[in-house]
């Protein structure tokens, strides 16, 4: 279907194009008796036509009507084909000439912007997994390091030691865990450019899921929630935009110092739900704020240590969450101190909904 | 000895030693099977009280043993799953596993769990139909009456709304699949029938005066299902 679409698009273009540059010849040819335009402009014509159609099939087929029409309309004998006079076969020898070097030249462009973004993608890939690796070896040594001191030292250790290693164990494993969550979360969209798969998640239900969530990880922080009375679903993938939420929540809590409460508020707006989650906290550094959503895929030559554990992963898997939604993400500071981050989903469109 | 017993279907050998002891130093009896052949061979020999089987085995599909013990038993069974699937856990549900722990858990998440899905299928049916109500915190549900009171003022319900209620509350502590609800309320499911069962379930919120993260009664399971909630702490 795909395939039959693409067909008829590009064929559609082959006959628009050059009937309309036809019927600018047969104009010129009547108003201003220039016959000596006529051949470039059907160059012109078959130049755009290799540049815009794929492959060789079709810019051929234009050069073709094009020597056809020409030899037609406007060579001696008007108004019939005859193939026999000689600069009619060698204008049709040029066509074609240029119709093959210029569809090889756009397939070889095509191919080239390919290759750039491959490459762009392989570039993020090996930046993220060398973050990620760094990120993920600091937890690693706690564990590691605790649990051998447990085995190796069982009769020695008294029970005091043994719960604040075996904490010392849980706090960094279960950070772990969240990174696994993001990680995985960002190969689920980058599953080979397969689309995620939105279902219609009820709003109410969303956000009680998150908040349950998070006051299971922050039993003492304080989140306000503002949502629409009525009954409002969005087509989302619902694990992914919860794990959106969460990010951002936690990213309030260990990084806004002075933070006594969360704000999220959503509303609808133009076909549009839009999320806003705000603290009262430090707010963001200018500096930071600008790349605050790519960071972590930008080449960090040498990992910065102490600044612990950083913004992490994230607030960059936010962005790669959203955008896979076509939806976008900002983040600023609000006058009144505190830094806001807004994003907005689209609402649901007919008819998608999956059982 | 008068503990229950239970059989677990897990390939991980450190998973395994954990919960030997956590299970054991709990009033349990734990068996391993670290492979679906061995595990359905030894469900068929021990009789266990309840399954915790873990989807991703290495030799059978965790989805066909569910099926195979379900051919011939209603013995409980509760799923571990990895966090991608959604699919496998709402199959698993509908396939007739009683529960589903995501993994990574905490322990007694997972603890509770096995309590309510034993309790709930030694009484299901008995218990709470012959007591004629249920009650949960505030909340009575007189089932002759077809009455739901919270703290002593009785709910206006619409009779869709009741059904569903009086249904999680039936298996309460187990989620139910929304296509489980749907086939048990309306008997039939059609393009809209989600849509239908969650506006309705909005509705059952409004008038028992919830809010969300603070749902008391019926907690969402997400793109799978709600649960009633059975006084156990997650």
């Amino acid at each position: 279907m795909d395939k039959y679409c693409k067909y008829l698009k590009n064929m559609i273009k082959v006959i628009g194009i050059s009937g309309v540059f036809f019927a600018g010849c047969l104009i010129i040819e009547e108003y201003f008796n220039a016959g000596t335009l006529v051949p470039a402009i059907m160059v012109l014509a078959v130049f755009l036509v290799s540049r815009v159609t794929d492959g060789f099939v079709y810019g051929i087929m234009a050069s073709m009507i094009s020597v056809l029409a020409l030899n037609f309309a406007f060579a001696f004998p008007y108004f019939a084909f005859n193939f026999s006079i000689p600069e009619n076969i060698i204008s049709a020898v040029i066509m074609l000439i240029i119709t093959i070097m210029t569809s090889a030249l756009t397939a070889q462009l095509k191919r080239q912007e390919k290759v750039r973004i491959e490459s762009a993608r392989e570039k993020m890939r090996g930046n993220l997994l060398r973050a990620v690796s760094h990120d993920l070896r600091t937890p690693l040594t706690t564990i590691y390091g605790s649990s051998s001191a447990i085995v190796d030292n069982c009769e020695k250790i008294n029970s005091e030691q043994l719960l604040q290693l075996a904490t010392g164990i849980r706090d960094d494993a279960q950070w772990l865990m969240g990174m696994v969550e993001n990680i995985l979360s960002i190969t689920r969209i980058d599953n080979g450019g397969v689309k995620i798969t939105k279902t219609s998640t009820v709003l109410e239900e969303l956000i009680d899921s998150v908040l349950i969530k998070f006051r299971k990880r922050y039993p003492n922080t304080v989140v306000n929630v503002s949502i629409p009375d009525e009954f409002i679903s969005i087509p989302m993938d619902a694990v992914l935009i919860e794990q959106v939420l969460m990010n951002i929540l936690e990213n309030a809590v260990l990084h806004a110092e002075g933070m006594t409460k969360a704000d999220l508020k959503v509303y609808v707006e133009n076909d549009k739900a839009v999320f806003e989650i705000s603290d009262d906290g430090c707010g963001i550094e200018k500096e930071r704020l600008h790349g605050i959503f790519k960071d972590y895929f930008e080449v960090k030559e040498k990992p910065v240590d102490n600044q612990k554990r950083s913004m992490g992963i994230g607030l960059a898997v936010c962005a790669s969450i959203i955008k896979a939604h076509n939806g976008t993400i900002t983040a600023y500071n609000m006058k009144d101190g505190g830094c806001c981050f807004k994003f907005y989903l689209d609402m649901e469109v007919n008819g998608s909904e999956q059982l | 000895m008068n503990s229950y017993k239970i059989l677990m279907i897990e390939d991980e050998t450190n998973i395994c030693n954990f919960m030997k002891m956590i299970f054991e130093t709990n009033g349990y009896q734990i068996l391993f099977a670290n492979n679906g052949k061995d595990g359905k061979t030894m469900f068929f020999s021990h009789c266990p009280d309840l399954v915790i089987l873990d989807l991703g085995l290495p030799d059978i599909d965790g989805l066909e043993i569910i099926k195979d013990i379900r051919e011939k038993s209603e013995a409980p069974i509760i799923v571990l799953s990895a966090r991608t699937d959604e699919h496998d856990k709402v199959e698993a549900l509908d396939l007739g596993a009683n529960d589903y722990v995501t993994k990574p858990f905490g322990t007694d998440e997972l603890l509770a769990r096995v309590r309510v899905t034993i309790r709930n299928n030694r009484f299901q049916g008995i218990g709470r139909s012959a007591r004629g109500e249920f009650r949960l915190d505030d909340m009575v549900i007189e089932y002759d009456a077809r009455r739901i009171i919270i703290s002593g003022k009785e709910i206006k319900l619409t009779q869709t709304e009741y059904n569903i209620v009086e249904l999680l509350s039936i298996y309460a502590g187990k989620v139910l699949t929304y296509a489980e609800i749907i086939k048990k309320i309306w008997g039939y499911s059609d393009f809209g029938s989600i849509k239908k069962l969650q506006v309705n379930m909005a509705n059952i919120r409004k008038k028992f005066g919830e809010k969300p993260g603070e749902y008391r009664y019926i907690f969402n399971e997400l793109g799978v299902g709600y649960r009633m909630n059975d006084n156990e702490k997650w």
